[in-house]
Protein backbone atom coordinates (compact mmCIF):
# COMPACT_ATOMS: atom_id res chain seq x y z
CA UNK A 1 0.00 0.00 0.00
CA UNK A 2 2.54 2.46 0.89
CA UNK A 3 3.97 2.08 -2.90
CA UNK A 4 1.23 3.03 -4.47
CA UNK A 5 0.29 6.64 -6.08
CA UNK A 6 -0.86 9.35 -3.83
CA UNK A 7 -3.78 9.89 -6.62
CA UNK A 8 -4.84 6.62 -6.53
CA UNK A 9 -5.10 5.84 -2.54
CA UNK A 10 -7.16 9.22 -2.89
CA UNK A 11 -9.35 7.98 -5.03
CA UNK A 12 -9.22 4.72 -2.62
CA UNK A 13 -10.10 6.80 0.41
CA UNK A 14 -13.09 8.61 -0.99
CA UNK A 15 -14.50 5.49 -2.30
CA UNK A 16 -14.45 3.78 1.04
CA UNK A 17 -15.64 6.83 2.49
CA UNK A 18 -18.66 7.34 0.54
CA UNK A 19 -19.30 3.38 0.68
CA UNK A 20 -19.52 3.76 4.62
CA UNK A 21 -21.54 6.47 4.09
CA UNK A 22 -24.00 4.82 1.65
CA UNK A 23 -23.98 1.40 4.45
CA UNK A 24 -24.58 3.83 7.54
CA UNK A 25 -27.42 5.91 5.94
CA UNK A 26 -29.09 2.31 4.76
CA UNK A 27 -28.79 1.18 8.09
CA UNK A 28 -30.32 3.73 10.51
CA UNK A 29 -33.68 5.57 8.35
CA UNK A 30 -33.78 7.23 5.48
CA UNK A 31 -35.26 10.21 7.41
CA UNK A 32 -32.50 10.70 9.34
CA UNK A 33 -29.65 10.90 7.34
CA UNK A 34 -29.69 10.34 3.63
CA UNK A 35 -27.23 8.07 1.28
CA UNK A 36 -24.76 9.45 -0.85
CA UNK A 37 -26.69 8.12 -3.78
CA UNK A 38 -29.89 9.98 -3.12
CA UNK A 39 -27.40 13.10 -2.61
CA UNK A 40 -26.28 12.68 -5.88
CA UNK A 41 -29.48 11.73 -7.84
CA UNK A 42 -31.00 14.77 -6.06
CA UNK A 43 -28.20 17.23 -7.20
CA UNK A 44 -28.36 15.74 -10.58
CA UNK A 45 -32.32 16.81 -11.07
CA UNK A 46 -31.96 20.06 -9.06
CA UNK A 47 -29.34 21.09 -11.76
CA UNK A 48 -31.01 19.70 -14.74
CA UNK A 49 -34.51 21.39 -13.66
CA UNK A 50 -32.32 24.47 -13.32
CA UNK A 51 -33.14 25.24 -9.58
CA UNK A 52 -29.40 24.75 -8.44
CA UNK A 53 -27.48 26.75 -10.94
CA UNK A 54 -30.41 30.10 -10.62
CA UNK A 55 -29.52 29.88 -7.09
CA UNK A 56 -25.71 29.74 -7.27
CA UNK A 57 -26.13 32.65 -9.69
CA UNK A 58 -27.78 34.29 -7.05
CA UNK A 59 -25.51 34.12 -4.53
CA UNK A 60 -22.99 34.74 -6.62
CA UNK A 61 -23.74 38.10 -7.20
CA UNK A 62 -23.40 39.41 -3.52
CA UNK A 63 -20.45 37.17 -2.77
CA UNK A 64 -18.44 38.82 -5.44
CA UNK A 65 -19.88 42.05 -5.02
CA UNK A 66 -19.03 41.96 -1.54
CA UNK A 67 -15.30 40.21 -1.50
CA UNK A 68 -13.96 42.61 -4.29
CA UNK A 69 -15.09 45.56 -2.09
CA UNK A 70 -13.23 43.88 0.77
CA UNK A 71 -9.85 42.81 -0.96
CA UNK A 72 -9.84 46.76 -2.61
CA UNK A 73 -10.12 47.95 1.07
CA UNK A 74 -8.21 45.76 2.96
CA UNK A 75 -5.17 44.91 1.15
CA UNK A 76 -3.79 48.58 1.15
CA UNK A 77 -4.93 48.54 4.46
CA UNK A 78 -3.01 45.78 5.43
CA UNK A 79 -0.08 46.90 3.62
CA UNK A 80 0.02 50.47 5.49
CA UNK A 81 -0.12 48.08 9.19
CA UNK A 82 2.21 45.81 7.81
CA UNK A 83 5.35 48.39 6.78
CA UNK A 84 4.71 51.34 9.12
CA UNK A 85 5.59 50.29 12.95
CA UNK A 86 3.32 53.49 14.60
CA UNK A 87 0.59 52.04 12.32
CA UNK A 88 0.73 48.54 13.56
CA UNK A 89 1.12 49.87 17.29
CA UNK A 90 -1.98 51.92 16.87
CA UNK A 91 -4.11 49.09 14.68
CA UNK A 92 -3.23 45.95 16.38
CA UNK A 93 -4.81 46.21 19.78
CA UNK A 94 -8.01 47.81 18.06
CA UNK A 95 -7.85 45.12 15.11
CA UNK A 96 -7.63 41.80 17.84
CA UNK A 97 -10.16 43.13 19.59
CA UNK A 98 -12.34 43.50 16.91
CA UNK A 99 -11.02 39.76 15.25
CA UNK A 100 -12.31 38.15 18.43
CA UNK A 101 -15.73 39.45 17.75
CA UNK A 102 -17.47 36.44 15.89
CA UNK A 103 -18.82 38.31 12.68
CA UNK A 104 -22.24 37.06 13.10
CA UNK A 105 -22.72 38.39 16.28
CA UNK A 106 -22.51 41.95 14.20
CA UNK A 107 -25.65 40.55 12.29
CA UNK A 108 -28.14 43.21 14.39
CA UNK A 109 -25.84 45.62 13.12
CA UNK A 110 -26.04 44.58 9.48
CA UNK A 111 -29.69 44.84 9.91
CA UNK A 112 -30.07 47.99 11.47
CA UNK A 113 -27.86 49.31 8.54
CA UNK A 114 -28.39 47.78 5.46
CA UNK A 115 -31.51 45.63 5.81
CA UNK A 116 -32.14 42.03 5.44
CA UNK A 117 -31.82 42.32 1.58
CA UNK A 118 -28.93 42.61 -1.05
CA UNK A 119 -27.14 45.07 0.53
CA UNK A 120 -27.19 43.40 3.64
CA UNK A 121 -26.14 40.51 2.11
CA UNK A 122 -22.93 42.22 0.71
CA UNK A 123 -22.44 44.02 4.24
CA UNK A 124 -21.94 40.81 5.63
CA UNK A 125 -19.35 38.90 3.22
CA UNK A 126 -17.29 42.23 3.24
CA UNK A 127 -16.87 42.31 7.23
CA UNK A 128 -16.52 38.51 7.14
CA UNK A 129 -13.44 38.38 4.47
CA UNK A 130 -11.95 41.89 5.57
CA UNK A 131 -9.97 41.24 8.76
CA UNK A 132 -8.94 37.73 7.46
CA UNK A 133 -7.54 39.49 4.74
CA UNK A 134 -6.04 42.50 6.66
CA UNK A 135 -4.19 40.76 8.98
CA UNK A 136 -2.78 37.81 6.13
CA UNK A 137 -1.47 41.07 4.18
CA UNK A 138 0.07 42.72 7.51
CA UNK A 139 2.04 39.75 7.84
CA UNK A 140 3.57 39.53 4.75
CA UNK A 141 3.98 42.74 4.28
CA UNK A 142 6.10 42.58 8.03
CA UNK A 143 8.06 39.91 6.62
CA UNK A 144 9.65 41.00 3.82
CA UNK A 145 12.90 40.36 3.76
CA UNK A 146 15.17 43.70 5.01
CA UNK A 147 18.14 42.76 2.83
CA UNK A 148 15.80 42.71 -0.53
CA UNK A 149 15.00 46.78 0.40
CA UNK A 150 18.72 47.33 1.42
CA UNK A 151 20.35 45.56 -2.19
CA UNK A 152 16.96 48.17 -3.85
CA UNK A 153 18.15 50.92 -1.71
CA UNK A 154 22.12 50.37 -2.02
CA UNK A 155 21.17 50.40 -6.25
CA UNK A 156 19.76 54.00 -5.79
CA UNK A 157 16.17 52.84 -6.25
CA UNK A 158 13.60 55.95 -5.07
CA UNK A 159 10.83 55.12 -3.28
CA UNK A 160 8.36 54.59 -5.40
CA UNK A 161 10.31 52.22 -7.04
CA UNK A 162 11.14 50.32 -4.25
CA UNK A 163 7.28 49.84 -3.29
CA UNK A 164 6.63 48.55 -6.72
CA UNK A 165 10.13 46.52 -7.98
CA UNK A 166 10.57 44.95 -4.07
CA UNK A 167 8.07 45.26 -1.96
CA UNK A 168 5.19 44.64 -4.05
CA UNK A 169 6.42 41.12 -5.75
CA UNK A 170 8.15 39.75 -2.74
CA UNK A 171 4.93 39.72 -0.80
CA UNK A 172 2.48 39.05 -2.80
CA UNK A 173 2.83 35.14 -2.15
CA UNK A 174 1.03 36.43 0.87
CA UNK A 175 -1.62 38.88 -0.84
CA UNK A 176 -2.31 35.77 -2.73
CA UNK A 177 -2.82 33.28 0.56
CA UNK A 178 -5.31 36.19 2.23
CA UNK A 179 -7.02 36.04 -1.04
CA UNK A 180 -7.89 32.56 -0.46
CA UNK A 181 -8.51 32.21 3.03
CA UNK A 182 -10.48 35.58 2.15
CA UNK A 183 -12.81 34.10 -0.66
CA UNK A 184 -13.50 31.10 1.55
CA UNK A 185 -14.40 33.07 4.07
CA UNK A 186 -16.21 34.88 1.84
CA UNK A 187 -18.18 31.96 0.84
CA UNK A 188 -18.93 30.93 4.35
CA UNK A 189 -20.51 35.07 4.92
CA UNK A 190 -22.28 34.09 1.86
CA UNK A 191 -24.15 31.07 2.81
CA UNK A 192 -24.49 32.61 6.31
CA UNK A 193 -26.00 35.57 5.18
CA UNK A 194 -28.83 34.13 3.38
CA UNK A 195 -29.84 32.01 6.15
CA UNK A 196 -29.57 34.63 8.54
CA UNK A 197 -31.06 37.86 6.69
CA UNK A 198 -34.17 37.20 4.41
CA UNK A 199 -33.82 33.84 3.21
CA UNK A 200 -33.27 33.27 -0.92
CA UNK A 201 -31.79 31.60 -3.21
CA UNK A 202 -29.20 28.71 -1.79
CA UNK A 203 -30.27 29.70 1.78
CA UNK A 204 -33.95 29.47 0.65
CA UNK A 205 -33.79 26.10 -0.83
CA UNK A 206 -32.03 24.71 2.46
CA UNK A 207 -34.50 26.41 4.44
CA UNK A 208 -37.56 24.75 2.31
CA UNK A 209 -35.47 21.50 2.92
CA UNK A 210 -35.41 21.75 6.47
CA UNK A 211 -38.52 22.08 6.66
CA UNK A 212 -39.56 19.37 4.85
CA UNK A 213 -37.19 16.78 6.88
CA UNK A 214 -35.32 16.52 3.16
CA UNK A 215 -31.61 15.59 3.94
CA UNK A 216 -31.05 15.05 0.62
CA UNK A 217 -32.04 18.51 -0.14
CA UNK A 218 -30.09 19.98 2.35
CA UNK A 219 -26.98 17.75 1.99
CA UNK A 220 -27.01 18.55 -1.77
CA UNK A 221 -26.56 22.21 -1.53
CA UNK A 222 -23.97 21.75 1.53
CA UNK A 223 -21.88 19.89 -1.23
CA UNK A 224 -22.02 22.59 -3.40
CA UNK A 225 -21.16 25.03 -1.42
CA UNK A 226 -18.17 22.43 -0.44
CA UNK A 227 -17.13 22.03 -4.43
CA UNK A 228 -17.65 25.86 -4.58
CA UNK A 229 -15.15 26.32 -2.11
CA UNK A 230 -12.83 23.69 -3.30
CA UNK A 231 -12.81 25.28 -6.78
CA UNK A 232 -11.97 28.71 -5.23
CA UNK A 233 -9.16 27.56 -3.31
CA UNK A 234 -7.49 25.40 -6.02
CA UNK A 235 -7.94 27.95 -8.75
CA UNK A 236 -6.44 30.58 -6.66
CA UNK A 237 -3.72 28.20 -6.01
CA UNK A 238 -3.36 27.26 -9.58
CA UNK A 239 -3.48 31.19 -10.52
CA UNK A 240 -0.38 31.68 -8.19
CA UNK A 241 1.46 28.93 -9.76
CA UNK A 242 0.93 30.68 -13.01
CA UNK A 243 1.96 34.20 -11.69
CA UNK A 244 4.15 33.64 -9.08
CA UNK A 245 6.59 30.36 -10.75
CA UNK A 246 9.45 31.61 -8.58
CA UNK A 247 7.88 31.04 -5.02
CA UNK A 248 7.64 27.67 -4.31
CA UNK A 249 5.06 26.98 -1.92
CA UNK A 250 5.77 24.08 1.14
CA UNK B 1 8.88 49.00 23.95
CA UNK B 2 7.50 52.36 26.07
CA UNK B 3 6.87 54.00 22.07
CA UNK B 4 5.34 51.11 21.41
CA UNK B 5 2.99 50.47 24.38
CA UNK B 6 2.44 55.04 23.78
CA UNK B 7 1.17 53.74 20.34
CA UNK B 8 -1.33 51.13 21.30
CA UNK B 9 -2.53 53.23 23.95
CA UNK B 10 -2.96 55.99 21.14
CA UNK B 11 -4.18 53.77 18.75
CA UNK B 12 -6.87 52.58 21.40
CA UNK B 13 -8.00 56.16 22.26
CA UNK B 14 -8.31 56.99 18.59
CA UNK B 15 -10.73 54.23 18.18
CA UNK B 16 -12.72 54.93 21.50
CA UNK B 17 -12.89 58.55 20.38
CA UNK B 18 -13.85 57.54 16.74
CA UNK B 19 -16.54 55.46 18.12
CA UNK B 20 -17.89 58.00 20.22
CA UNK B 21 -18.08 60.56 18.04
CA UNK B 22 -19.81 58.52 15.33
CA UNK B 23 -22.21 57.36 18.45
CA UNK B 24 -23.29 60.66 19.44
CA UNK B 25 -23.45 61.65 15.07
CA UNK B 26 -26.02 59.12 13.82
CA UNK B 27 -27.86 58.22 17.10
CA UNK B 28 -28.06 55.58 19.84
CA UNK B 29 -30.47 53.73 17.82
CA UNK B 30 -28.02 53.16 14.82
CA UNK B 31 -24.62 53.21 17.09
CA UNK B 32 -24.38 53.69 20.72
CA UNK B 33 -21.35 55.36 22.13
CA UNK B 34 -19.55 54.34 24.57
CA UNK B 35 -20.65 56.95 27.02
CA UNK B 36 -24.06 55.21 26.12
CA UNK B 37 -22.66 51.56 26.70
CA UNK B 38 -20.79 51.87 29.74
CA UNK B 39 -23.44 52.25 32.69
CA UNK B 40 -25.61 50.02 30.48
CA UNK B 41 -22.71 47.30 30.69
CA UNK B 42 -22.61 48.40 34.67
CA UNK B 43 -26.59 47.28 34.72
CA UNK B 44 -26.13 44.37 32.73
CA UNK B 45 -23.26 42.77 34.85
CA UNK B 46 -25.09 43.67 37.99
CA UNK B 47 -28.59 42.00 36.73
CA UNK B 48 -26.35 39.10 36.57
CA UNK B 49 -28.02 37.29 32.89
CA UNK B 50 -25.81 38.03 30.55
CA UNK B 51 -22.83 36.32 32.78
CA UNK B 52 -25.25 33.60 33.43
CA UNK B 53 -26.14 32.76 30.07
CA UNK B 54 -22.34 33.28 28.64
CA UNK B 55 -21.26 30.72 31.25
CA UNK B 56 -23.22 28.19 30.49
CA UNK B 57 -22.99 28.99 26.88
CA UNK B 58 -18.90 28.49 27.17
CA UNK B 59 -19.25 25.40 29.44
CA UNK B 60 -21.35 23.82 26.37
CA UNK B 61 -18.54 25.15 23.85
CA UNK B 62 -15.71 23.71 25.83
CA UNK B 63 -17.51 20.18 25.60
CA UNK B 64 -17.13 20.48 21.99
CA UNK B 65 -13.89 22.16 21.22
CA UNK B 66 -12.47 20.04 24.00
CA UNK B 67 -13.43 16.85 22.06
CA UNK B 68 -12.02 18.45 18.82
CA UNK B 69 -8.78 19.14 20.26
CA UNK B 70 -8.76 15.56 21.76
CA UNK B 71 -9.80 14.10 18.24
CA UNK B 72 -8.00 16.73 16.20
CA UNK B 73 -4.10 16.42 17.25
CA UNK B 74 -3.57 12.82 17.29
CA UNK B 75 -5.13 12.69 13.73
CA UNK B 76 -3.09 15.82 12.34
CA UNK B 77 0.01 14.69 13.95
CA UNK B 78 -0.25 10.96 12.23
CA UNK B 79 -1.18 13.01 9.01
CA UNK B 80 2.15 14.99 9.17
CA UNK B 81 4.46 11.87 9.49
CA UNK B 82 2.78 9.38 7.60
CA UNK B 83 2.79 9.75 4.08
CA UNK B 84 -0.35 6.85 3.76
CA UNK B 85 -2.22 8.81 6.51
CA UNK B 86 -1.63 11.77 4.74
CA UNK B 87 -3.35 10.52 1.34
CA UNK B 88 -5.99 8.80 2.90
CA UNK B 89 -7.28 11.76 5.14
CA UNK B 90 -6.00 15.00 3.44
CA UNK B 91 -8.79 14.88 0.84
CA UNK B 92 -11.54 14.81 3.25
CA UNK B 93 -9.37 17.50 5.76
CA UNK B 94 -9.63 20.12 2.84
CA UNK B 95 -13.30 18.97 2.39
CA UNK B 96 -14.33 19.91 5.68
CA UNK B 97 -12.09 22.36 6.16
CA UNK B 98 -14.06 24.89 3.56
CA UNK B 99 -17.55 23.81 4.45
CA UNK B 100 -19.73 26.36 6.13
CA UNK B 101 -20.56 26.15 9.68
CA UNK B 102 -23.64 28.24 9.06
CA UNK B 103 -24.90 25.96 6.42
CA UNK B 104 -24.39 23.12 8.74
CA UNK B 105 -26.25 24.60 11.34
CA UNK B 106 -30.18 23.23 9.32
CA UNK B 107 -29.03 19.98 8.86
CA UNK B 108 -27.54 19.84 12.72
CA UNK B 109 -31.31 20.87 14.21
CA UNK B 110 -32.69 18.45 12.54
CA UNK B 111 -30.33 15.48 13.61
CA UNK B 112 -29.75 16.69 17.24
CA UNK B 113 -32.84 18.86 17.77
CA UNK B 114 -31.81 22.51 19.80
CA UNK B 115 -30.28 21.20 23.12
CA UNK B 116 -26.59 20.45 23.91
CA UNK B 117 -26.07 17.91 21.66
CA UNK B 118 -26.32 20.36 18.94
CA UNK B 119 -24.44 22.92 20.66
CA UNK B 120 -21.47 20.66 21.45
CA UNK B 121 -21.45 19.30 17.82
CA UNK B 122 -21.34 22.11 15.63
CA UNK B 123 -18.45 23.84 17.70
CA UNK B 124 -16.88 20.31 17.43
CA UNK B 125 -16.91 20.43 13.39
CA UNK B 126 -16.39 23.62 13.20
CA UNK B 127 -12.54 23.48 15.25
CA UNK B 128 -12.39 20.39 14.57
CA UNK B 129 -10.34 20.24 10.90
CA UNK B 130 -8.65 23.70 12.04
CA UNK B 131 -6.83 21.94 14.67
CA UNK B 132 -6.41 18.97 12.17
CA UNK B 133 -4.98 21.46 9.68
CA UNK B 134 -2.87 23.51 12.06
CA UNK B 135 -0.91 20.47 13.67
CA UNK B 136 -0.96 18.80 10.41
CA UNK B 137 1.53 21.60 9.04
CA UNK B 138 3.53 21.88 12.14
CA UNK B 139 4.01 18.07 12.24
CA UNK B 140 4.69 17.77 7.90
CA UNK B 141 7.61 20.81 9.01
CA UNK B 142 9.64 19.17 12.13
CA UNK B 143 13.31 19.14 11.13
CA UNK B 144 14.25 16.00 9.71
CA UNK B 145 17.53 16.31 11.19
CA UNK B 146 16.18 15.87 14.57
CA UNK B 147 14.71 13.15 13.39
CA UNK B 148 17.80 11.63 11.72
CA UNK B 149 19.92 12.05 14.64
CA UNK B 150 17.60 10.41 16.93
CA UNK B 151 17.72 7.56 14.59
CA UNK B 152 21.42 7.30 14.45
CA UNK B 153 21.67 7.11 18.30
CA UNK B 154 19.26 4.05 18.12
CA UNK B 155 16.29 5.24 19.46
CA UNK B 156 13.21 3.66 18.88
CA UNK B 157 10.32 4.76 16.94
CA UNK B 158 8.32 5.26 20.19
CA UNK B 159 11.21 7.20 21.65
CA UNK B 160 11.62 9.13 18.89
CA UNK B 161 7.61 10.20 19.45
CA UNK B 162 8.09 11.11 22.94
CA UNK B 163 11.40 12.77 23.19
CA UNK B 164 11.79 14.44 19.73
CA UNK B 165 8.60 15.02 18.01
CA UNK B 166 6.38 15.74 20.61
CA UNK B 167 8.39 18.29 21.99
CA UNK B 168 8.94 19.82 18.93
CA UNK B 169 5.45 19.82 18.37
CA UNK B 170 4.62 21.91 21.09
CA UNK B 171 4.23 25.29 20.02
CA UNK B 172 1.79 23.94 16.88
CA UNK B 173 -0.47 22.23 19.24
CA UNK B 174 -1.23 25.60 21.18
CA UNK B 175 -1.12 27.48 17.82
CA UNK B 176 -4.00 24.93 16.35
CA UNK B 177 -5.68 25.11 19.55
CA UNK B 178 -5.68 29.03 19.64
CA UNK B 179 -7.11 28.56 15.85
CA UNK B 180 -9.47 25.96 17.39
CA UNK B 181 -10.45 28.16 19.88
CA UNK B 182 -11.17 31.18 17.38
CA UNK B 183 -13.73 28.79 15.48
CA UNK B 184 -15.09 27.38 18.86
CA UNK B 185 -16.24 30.75 19.85
CA UNK B 186 -17.89 32.25 16.39
CA UNK B 187 -19.69 28.52 15.86
CA UNK B 188 -21.03 29.02 19.29
CA UNK B 189 -22.44 32.13 18.16
CA UNK B 190 -23.88 30.87 14.84
CA UNK B 191 -25.36 27.87 16.17
CA UNK B 192 -26.74 29.64 19.37
CA UNK B 193 -28.16 32.90 17.24
CA UNK B 194 -29.85 30.45 14.55
CA UNK B 195 -31.90 28.65 17.62
CA UNK B 196 -31.68 31.67 19.50
CA UNK B 197 -30.69 29.92 23.01
CA UNK B 198 -28.15 31.20 24.80
CA UNK B 199 -25.83 34.13 25.06
CA UNK B 200 -26.31 33.92 20.95
CA UNK B 201 -30.03 34.17 21.67
CA UNK B 202 -29.42 37.12 24.21
CA UNK B 203 -27.40 38.62 21.35
CA UNK B 204 -30.26 38.29 19.21
CA UNK B 205 -32.88 39.25 20.98
CA UNK B 206 -31.19 42.18 22.35
CA UNK B 207 -30.49 43.65 18.82
CA UNK B 208 -34.50 43.75 18.55
CA UNK B 209 -34.29 46.57 21.12
CA UNK B 210 -34.64 50.06 20.23
CA UNK B 211 -31.33 51.18 21.58
CA UNK B 212 -27.79 49.45 20.59
CA UNK B 213 -26.55 49.66 23.83
CA UNK B 214 -27.12 46.51 25.28
CA UNK B 215 -26.17 44.78 21.85
CA UNK B 216 -22.68 46.08 22.25
CA UNK B 217 -22.48 45.89 25.60
CA UNK B 218 -23.28 41.85 24.99
CA UNK B 219 -20.39 42.35 22.02
CA UNK B 220 -17.60 43.79 24.65
CA UNK B 221 -18.18 40.78 26.44
CA UNK B 222 -17.72 38.41 23.65
CA UNK B 223 -14.52 40.25 22.81
CA UNK B 224 -13.33 40.31 26.48
CA UNK B 225 -13.70 36.41 26.08
CA UNK B 226 -11.46 36.14 23.02
CA UNK B 227 -8.84 38.27 24.09
CA UNK B 228 -8.20 36.22 27.47
CA UNK B 229 -8.56 33.10 26.39
CA UNK B 230 -6.09 34.12 23.57
CA UNK B 231 -3.45 35.63 26.32
CA UNK B 232 -4.06 32.19 28.42
CA UNK B 233 -3.08 29.73 25.49
CA UNK B 234 -0.31 32.18 24.39
CA UNK B 235 0.78 32.37 28.08
CA UNK B 236 0.45 28.33 28.03
CA UNK B 237 2.82 28.46 25.04
CA UNK B 238 5.45 30.24 27.03
CA UNK B 239 5.19 28.05 29.76
CA UNK B 240 5.78 25.32 27.90
CA UNK B 241 7.98 26.10 25.25
CA UNK B 242 9.77 29.05 25.89
CA UNK B 243 12.33 28.38 23.29
CA UNK B 244 9.66 28.24 20.43
CA UNK B 245 8.21 31.96 20.96
CA UNK B 246 8.99 33.12 17.40
CA UNK B 247 7.81 30.01 15.42
CA UNK B 248 4.50 30.22 17.17
CA UNK B 249 4.19 34.16 16.51
CA UNK B 250 4.93 32.95 12.35
CA UNK B 251 2.30 30.50 12.14
CA UNK B 252 -0.08 32.20 13.74
CA UNK B 253 -1.31 33.87 10.60
CA UNK B 254 -4.11 32.48 9.15
CA UNK B 255 -3.22 30.42 6.21
CA UNK B 256 -4.70 27.36 4.70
Amino acid sequence: MRHLHPALLTAISLVIGLALWELAAHDVQRVVFAPPSAVLARLATDTASGVLPLALLGSLRHLALGFALSVIVAVPLGFAVGRSEKAAAMANPVLNAFYAIPPVALIPFILIWFGLFFEGRVALVFLMSFFEILVTVAAGARNVDPSLLSVGRSFGASRLRLVTHVMLPASLPFVFAALRVGLVRAINAMITAELFLAAVNLGEMMKHAALRFDMAGMLAVIFLLCLLGLAAQEGLKGLETRILPWYVRR
Amino acid sequence: MRTRLFYNFLGITLALAVWEALGRAIGEENFAPPSVVLPEYIDLLRDGQMLRELANSLLQMLVGYGLACFVGLPIGIAMGRSRLGDALLHPWLSMFVVTSVAALVPLFVLVFGTGFAFRAAIVFVASVWYVMLTIYQGARGVEPRFIDVGRSFGASRWSRLRCILLPALYPYVITAMRIGLVHAIRAMVVAEMFVIVGYGGLIYRSGLSVSTAPLLALLVTLMVVGVIANALLRGGAKIVAPWYEERVASVGSPQT
